[in-house]
Formats: structure tokens, sequence, C-alpha cells
């Protein structure tokens, strides 16, 4: 039985897929210390990746192995130094409301009541103030915050402001929703009622999702596909699908469930051994397994 | 007992200034003082009451309060553009300007007295000028350093928005600047209270300033003080009021800003607007009366030099005089 399988001969093209990477490199100039020249740092390199339509598609990588810059090029808010992404076969130049991005630091205006937070993106759209309100309140109660409309952010706790970063990123109604690290700073508990929250919300609204973060479990419970990202310089390692049964809640303690994570685990302990080293076979996993399981 | 406590707490904040008031009553009485030079504090006050009375002072208070405020609003119509354009859209300039900035800053206008007579004479645009060049840094620092504090996190969420400029700077680095922004004006509201009673000292047909200076040329030494006590009273209110709308303008802030250790209360929605209308009509009372009071006060300012000389023929401690 395989619960994994990787992605190799299976790619669908630049036209059927919701996000299409190709190719991508981003380079920076790095001015050295000691007055000399000019040094590049090579933060990507030859990234190539494809989002199918409804799909939740995790990253998962070391820090700086640029799977935040990748996402601010989907974003539109950073350019690849060379390669495209599309989003539906268009070449994206710029950020538009077609994708909605929530960040780990929230993001939530300050001086912007939950309701008016919710209601910034459908005021760029210059959505009539009725119907503002009627779909903010739909959102508000999507993500569990009735009564909490009129509080301002410094009113609420950290999962309650991503709860709004969330609404209001779906409120303007994206096809693609972009989280970076969004869980990263509340406390376990709320993070996996998060999880199951999010998962019921995607189930909802059938958006298509692109995930990041460094948290293996987090990617294994709530993906279709997991891309591995290494780094220095940054690059998609592997594409490990998850063919875990949903709905998933009470599905971490399944053998399944360490069995993926595992192999994810493994895929980034290579990685920071020095990279290159094939994975170790099957059977070695297994064993591997029992030691692990309380990683 | 709580009560109790608090009664004393007052008292004891209070008591040096009432100790201050007692001593000052005393001091000529006794003649621990000379009255000529330090007259009791009641005669002071009688002073104050005839100012008031005969309407002088209004006609003073209005014209320094129309002085401070075309004063700072020319320095905000300049400092407020230059600010946002230096810290959001070219923040390297503005590095750069930076040191030229901070030496212009120090310029102080009196230094430059000659310079500034030659190109804006003595009449009333050279008084608001000199305010506006006072006032002009301390705005455009803060609204620098307002605009780049803004966190970025926010900045980068409204342009994954596809906003506008116009919606950026109004919905998100305007609000996100403007406790800082109100600090800047603060300190330049406090410069400005400053410069123009120095201003009006040496060269104006009316104000608070001038008051001072002409009461003391005069040898009218109660009205000197009077002159002196309300510049002080204005100082006090116009920097309660600020503070009041810095503390106001950051309720959103987590923590309390560095001005209070106080908890921040914040007003609801419908006081705030009261407020928001209270001052604008403040403002507009003070434009358009103190614009009236001014050119009035500048027609006459032709016969400064008799009604000058006639008030020191009259001499007397209830000197104030209207000439009309």
């Amino acid at each position: 039985m395989t619960v994994q399988q990787t992605e190799t001969a299976r790619t669908i093209g630049k036209e059927d897929a919701k996000i299409f990477a190709q190719n991508i490199r981003r380079v920076y100039q790095i001015k050295s210390k000691d007055g000399g020249g000019i040094t590049e740092f090579e933060a990507i390199r030859k990234l190539d990746l494809e989002v199918r339509a409804g799909e939740f598609f995790t990253i998962v990588g070391p820090s700086g192995c640029g799977k935040s810059t990748f996402l601010d090029m989907v974003a539109g808010l950073a350019k690849p130094s060379s390669g495209e992404v599309f989003i539906d076969g268009k070449l994206i130049t710029g950020p538009a409301l077609d994708r909605g991005i929530v960040l780990q630091g929230y993001a939530l205006f300050p001086w912007r009541t939950v309701r008016k937070n919710v209601e910034f993106g459908l005021e760029v759209k210059k959505i009539p103030q009725k119907d503002r309100n009627e779909i903010s309140q739909r959102f508000i109660e999507l993500v569990g915050l009735k009564n909490f409309e009129d509080r301002y952010p410094h009113e609420l706790s950290g999962g309650m402001k991503q709860r709004v970063a969330i609404a209001r990123a779906l409120a303007y109604d994206p096809e693609v929703l972009l989280m970076d690290e969004p869980f990263a700073a509340v406390d376990a508990q709320t993070r996996e009622t998060l999880q199951e929250e999010l998962l019921r919300i995607w189930e909802e609204t059938k958006k298509t999702i692109i995930f990041i973060t460094h948290g293996i479990d987090e990617a294994v419970f709530l993906s279709d596909r997991v891309a591995v990202m290494t780094a220095n310089p940054g690059t998609i390692k592997e594409v490990v699908t998850i063919n875990l049964p949903r709905p998933r809640h009470g599905i971490r303690s399944s053998a399944e469930f360490g069995w993926v994570r595992h192999k994810i685990w493994e895929l980034l302990q290579n990685e920071q051994d020095g990279g290159g080293r094939p994975a170790l076979p099957d059977q070695d996993v297994a064993a591997a397994i029992s030691t692990t399981a309380a990683l | 007992m709580k009560k109790y406590e608090a009664v004393v707490d007052r008292f004891l904040r209070y008591s040096g200034l009432v100790a201050f008031f007692v001593l000052w009553e005393a001091a000529p009485r006794l003649g621990w003082a000379d009255p000529q030079f330090l007259p009791p504090l009641s005669a002071v006050l009688q002073s104050i009451y005839w100012l008031a009375v005969d309407g002088e002072l209004y006609s003073h208070l209005i014209v320094s309060l129309w002085r401070a405020l075309v004063g700072l609003m020319l320095a905000a119509l300049v400092a407020l553009p230059l600010g946002f354009i230096l810290g959001a859209r070219c923040p390297e300039t503005a590095r750069h300007l930076d040191p030229l900035f901070r030496l212009l800053s120090q310029v102080n206008p009196f230094s430059l007295a000659p310079v500034f007579m030659l190109c804006f004479g003595i009449g009333e645009i050279s008084k608001l000028m000199t305010i506006a060049l006072v006032a002009l840094w301390p705005i455009l620092f803060h609204t620098i350093t307002g605009v780049r504090m803004v966190d970025p996190l926010l900045v980068k969420t409204a342009r994954s928005l596809t906003v506008t400029r116009g919606v950026m700077v109004s919905e998100v680095l305007l609000p996100g600047a403007f406790p800082t922004i109100i600090s800047g004006f603060r300190v330049a509201t406090q410069m400005t209270v400053f410069m123009l009673i120095a201003a009006e000292m040496l060269g104006a047909a009316a104000g608070l300033g001038w008051l001072v200076h002409n009461s003391a040329m005069l040898s009218q030494i109660p009205r000197m003080y009077a002159g002196g006590a309300f510049i002080i009273l204005l100082g006090i209110i116009i920097n309660q009021i600020l503070l009041k709308v810095e503390r106001e303008s950051m309720f959103w802030r987590e923590c309390p800003g560095p001005v209070t250790d106080e908890v921040v209360r914040s007003l609801s929605g419908k006081t705030r607007s009261l407020y928001v209308a209270a001052f604008a009509c403040a403002f507009a009372f003070v434009l358009i009366c103190g614009s009236q009071e001014v050119r009035r006060v500048n027609i006459q300012g032709l016969h400064s030099d008799k009604t000058a000389s006639h008030q020191h023929n009259h001499g007397g401690l209830v000197g104030p005089l209207r000439s009309d």
C-alpha cells in the first residue's frame, strides 16, 4: 500500500493548471562587506510548479528557502528575475483581486473594526454599502466571529485576528487564496482549531489554496499535495501527493498520517544534512518511524 | 477612605500652586518685593478683569490665535504633502536630504531677522512666515517618520488589493501615521506660541506679545502680568487639547503611547464626531473673526504711534484703552 506518490510523469500543462510557474529564478545583488564588488545570491533557481483548480497545495521548506518570495510572486507583489508565473494561463504581472493573501502577522488595519477590515477589499472593489454589509456579515459568520463585528483588532486574540484576516481575504471573492505561514504565531491548540476550520471553509468555498508553512504536521493534515522546497538555492525537491481520506478530523493519530509525515520529514532532513543524498530505502523508513514517532 | 485619600492627593498636587499664589499676593503687600515691579496677584486679576470687560483681551487673543493657526496651516500645507512624498515614495531622497533639513530646522528666524525683513517686510506676512518656518520642521520630520513607520505588512496587504495611490494614502498611510503626525503638530504648536509672542513683541499692532511689550513700555505692570498670564494659559490649553487628540488618535495601539501611562479610553464614534465638529467650529471661528480683527488692527496700526503716546500720558494701572 502506498499512501504517497511521487509526482513525476503526471504534470499538466499551463492551460489546465490554476497556477503555473515555469523556470522561476530570483537573484539578489549583495554588496560584499569588505567594500569589494557585488556578489549575486541565488534565492530561487529553476522552480517549476503547477497547482490545480480547487486544490489545497502546500509548500513546506526550511526558513530562507524562498517560499515566501515565491508566494509574493504568485501574489504579483514581487517579480522573478527570470521565468513566469501564470494564473489560468495568463501571465501574472501584478497584484489583482483574483488572488487574496493572508499573512503570518495578520496585517489587520488596527484603526478599523472587524467589519470594516473585512469590508476593505469590497470598498476597493467599489461594492455598494448595502451589499458590503451583507457580504462582510456572511464571512464574519463563516469564520465564527459573530458578535465581534464592532471590535477593534487590539481587542481580539491572535487566533481571532487570523480569522478576521481570512474573512477579509475571502470577502472579495478571490479564486486563489495565498496563505503565508498564517498559523505560525498562534498557540498549538488554536492552530489545530484553525486548521480544521480552514478545511471546512475551503470545502465550503471551493477556493484554490496555496499554503506556506514550515510545519510538516500542518502540511500533511491540510493538503492535497505538498511541495518540499530546499534552500540554497531554493527549488522544489519533490511534490508529494497526500492520499489521506477526507474529512481528516482525528487522522493525526493514524499510521498513514505518520507515514506521510515521516516521508516529508525525511526529505527535509536530507536537505539539512547537505542535500543530494538519496532518500533512505523504504524498509529503513519503517524502522525509523518507531524512533521518530514523537517528533 | 479612598475618597479621603484622593482629596489629600489632590490637595498635595496643587499645594505648590496655591503656595505660589499666596506668596505672590503676600510678598508685595508685606514689602518683601517692590510692588512697582511685582504687583500683588489681586491687582493682576483686576487688570485681567478690565482687559476682559472692555474687549481688548478678545482682540489680542483672537489676533494671536489667528496668527498661530494660519502659520501652522501654511506649514502643514507644505510639510504634509512633502512628508508623504519623501516618506512613502522616495525614502532614499529623504535620507540624502536629512542633513540639509536638520541644518535648516536649526535656523532661528530671529537670528536671520534682517533677511526676513528683506524678504517679507515687517507686516503680517513676516510674522506668519516666521511661524510657518518654525512649525514646518517638526511637522515634516514627524510626517516622514510616521509614514515610514506604518506597518509594511499593511502596505503589502493594501498593495495586494490593488488599491489606488489615493486610497493607499487616505486609508493606510494617513491613519497609520496620524498619531506621529499629531505629535509633530504638538511640538510645532509649542514652538509656534513661543515664536509668535517674540515676533509680536518685536513689531506688531496687537496680539498677546504686543500686549506684554506695550504694557512694559508704558509701565503698566499689572497689565503686563495679565498678558503674561494669558500667554501661559493659552500654551497650557492648546497643549492639553493636542495631548487629548494625540491620545485619542492612537486608541488602536496595543500599548499606550509614550505620552501617557494612563489607560487609554476610546471615545465612542458619536462623541468623537462631536469633538471633531467642535474643533472645526473653533477653527472656523478663529479663522474668520481673527482675519477681521487682524485687518482692523493693522489699519489702526497706522495710528499706533499716536495711541501709544496717548496711553503713555494717561499712565495709570487701569490703562487699557480702546482707541475706537
